[in-house]
């Protein structure tokens, strides 16, 4: 071999030993798990695909999925929503937006578990900061939401939880547009547009990637939404916040069944490959990149 | 006029929804400095007060213990009688703001807290260093060098990128099992000195608008790879290295589910998993948890204070976020 191939690898060998090591190597073991049946403790006995056919039956897979499906229809398009409008107000020109900056950011900072103590309370029926703050506008008792501890509301409270997190999709909005050039505006302006048309002719269209982006992302961790239940909820109440992900910990790790939970795996990568794909090709004539 | 109104509006829109999304931490940080029976009551109230009542004269701190019908049982928190308890009439009883340390002083004993510190500020400096070591390594050998191969590696390394981590959350934790790494730290490193694909994509595109002519210059100067990447590639790449410590140091510090995994006992704990193991158990007890939540969050938003400019060009690079 030449040289310039031995450096060049010699450069790249940690990678390629963290690459076979920690993804190749268990993504071949995990597909083989997949189709075994493996309590921990025994050596995995191969089953073909009796795992991915009992997943069919298994009622606490599909509430699962009825859970993520759910979660992500609401968090993923009110998060991009929220974000939005965040960065049009704060694309205005005031004194002191930096400090608006990082009000909205800040909470993106906070550390998922320290975030999620303080969430357990804020969505407290009783004593939290949402409830009060209802209870202070005189909203009647019987209409108040009791959020973590109601099947019907909680996951709608992890919604609300996490719509705090909007400025970081924010900051992306803003900066794309800043890149929107003025003149696009002006001539929109000149041709008769309201603000409303200019708002979906122009400023849409011209920050549709990033839009995009954010969506994908957005789609991609909701699926894989799992330390807040963990912490917050335990998947309850009446399993109302099992995600998929907590779903497939507790078939790994509690129940140890290994090969089944690696089935799980596999159909949560076909649902996350899917989803994107569906909504690369549904976006594809709304998404304008510059030429 | 009819210009301003519109400018007014926008105005005050960003003025309520900055205070709606500073709420929750002026709220944390209130109830973290409350004191027990103040947490109970649910009006709003952001600043901190003590119940007190007057003794002789004397304002002195006291606590409700229980109702006896009209009256209510007040325990003396202060001043000579302290310790004794007093029934008197509600009425009698106010408020003034008052800061409760407690909650912090009973939450860092309730959690050892700085042994926590210590355990997690290890993994996260081991992790930073493995991760910018490994990822401006590799990053170098698949932008600056030549050679066959590079390419296939690009893109293989790339596709994982697509690979949800459950799917090889199993057979990582059967191996680690198998090397007998469970319950140490090494699960946790380990695998950041052996790079990040998303890291390594972000340097790469870096390293590819560093002048070829600067690499050419030190190579004629007979300087080897190895120090082309030292003394030019390093000194150039400051900011984008710098994007990946900050986000490779908050992925550690906020990591839930690897702890989870991979530590058994209380003393090897980090801040994340002890913060929810206690969440468990001191759940009715607010102010120490959410002292503990404070205490948590604070060495994070200092961190973006002090690398502002870095968080946001690694928000723009792509949305890394723990």
């Amino acid at each position: 071999m030449k040289r310039r191939t031995w450096i060049g690898l010699a450069f790249c060998s940690p990678l390629i030993v963290g690459l076979l090591a920690f993804t190749v190597i268990p993504v071949v073991a995990s597909a083989w798990f997949s189709l075994c049946n493996y309590p921990i403790l025994d050596p995995p006995k191969y089953i073909g695909a009796a795992n991915y056919t009992e997943l069919v039956r298994d009622d606490q897979f599909w509430h699962s999925i009825r859970n993520t499906f759910t979660y992500v229809l609401m968090a993923v398009p009110l998060g991009m929503a929220v974000g939005l409008v965040l960065a049009l107000l704060m694309n205005q020109k005031v004194r002191g937006i930096k400090v608006f900056r990082t009000l909205f950011f800040l909470p993106t900072v906070v550390p998922v578990v320290a975030n999620a103590v303080l969430w357990v309370r804020v969505l407290n029926p009783q004593q939290g900061l949402v409830n009060s703050f209802l209870r202070a506008i005189h909203l009647p008792e019987s209409f108040m939401p009791g959020w973590l501890a109601d099947e019907h509301w909680a996951l709608p409270g992890l919604v609300l939880m996490s719509l705090w997190g909007a400025g970081g999709g924010a900051i992306l909005y803003v900066a794309a547009l800043k890149d929107v050039p003025a003149e696009l505006f002006e001539a929109a302006e000149l041709d008769g547009a309201g603000p409303v048309q200019r708002f979906r002719r122009v400023t849409i269209p011209l920050i549709s990637p990033v839009l995009l982006f954010t969506g994908i992302m957005g789609l991609i961790g909701g699926f894989q939404e799992f330390t807040r239940a963990m912490v917050m909820t335990q998947g309850g109440p009446w399993d109302s916040t099992l995600f998929y992900c907590l779903h497939l910990f507790n078939s790994a790790f509690t129940e140890f069944r290994l090969g089944y939970a690696s089935a799980m795996a596999w159909v949560l990568f076909a649902i996350i490959l899917t989803a994107t794909i569906v909504v690369m090709r549904l976006s594809i004539k709304h998404v304008q990149y510059e030429q | 006029m009819k210009n301003r109104l519109p400018k007014l509006f926008g105005l005050a829109a960003l003025i309520l929804l900055g205070a709606l999304f500073t709420l929750p931490f002026l709220w944390q940080v209130s109830t973290s400095l409350k004191t027990e029976d103040q947490v109970s009551k649910s009006d709003l109230d952001l600043i901190p007060r003590a119940q007190m009542l007057v003794v002789d004269g004397r304002g002195v701190q006291v606590k409700p213990v229980e109702r006896k019908g009209e009256n209510q049982v007040v325990e003396v928190l202060s001043g000579p009688q302290k310790g004794a308890k007093l029934t008197v009439a509600p009425g009698r009883l106010y408020t003034r703001p008052h800061l409760e340390g407690s909650n912090y002083v009973e939450g860092f004993k309730a959690f050892p807290f700085f042994k926590m510190l210590k355990n997690t500020l290890v993994i996260c400096v081991l992790t930073v260093v493995g991760t910018v070591l490994s990822c401006s390594l590799a990053a170098y050998g698949l932008a600056c060098v030549q050679w066959r191969g590079r390419e296939t590696l690009f893109w293989v390394m790339l596709a994982t990128m697509m690979l949800p981590g459950q799917v090889t959350m199993i057979p990582l934790f059967q191996t680690f099992k198998g090397l007998g790494w469970i319950n140490t730290i090494l699960p946790l490193v380990v695998p950041a000195f052996c790079g990040n694909a998303f890291f390594i994509f972000m340097l790469r595109q870096f390293y590819r608008t560093i002048p070829a002519s600067l690499m050419e210059a030190a190579r004629i100067d007979g300087a080897s790879d190895l120090r082309i990447w030292r003394t030019v590639v390093l000194p150039l790449s400051k900011a984008a290295l710098a994007v990946v410590a900050v986000f490779s140091f908050i992925a550690a510090w906020n990591d839930f589910l690897g702890p989870l995994l991979y530590l058994m006992d209380d003393d090897k704990y980090t801040l994340a998993i002890g913060l929810a193991r206690l969440q468990g158990q001191y759940s009715s007890d607010w102010g120490r948890m959410m002292a503990m939540s404070v205490v948590m969050t604070i060495p994070l938003i200092t961190l973006f204070f002090l690398a502002q400019r870095t968080f946001v060009d690694g928000i723009k690079l792509g949305g890394v976020k723990g």
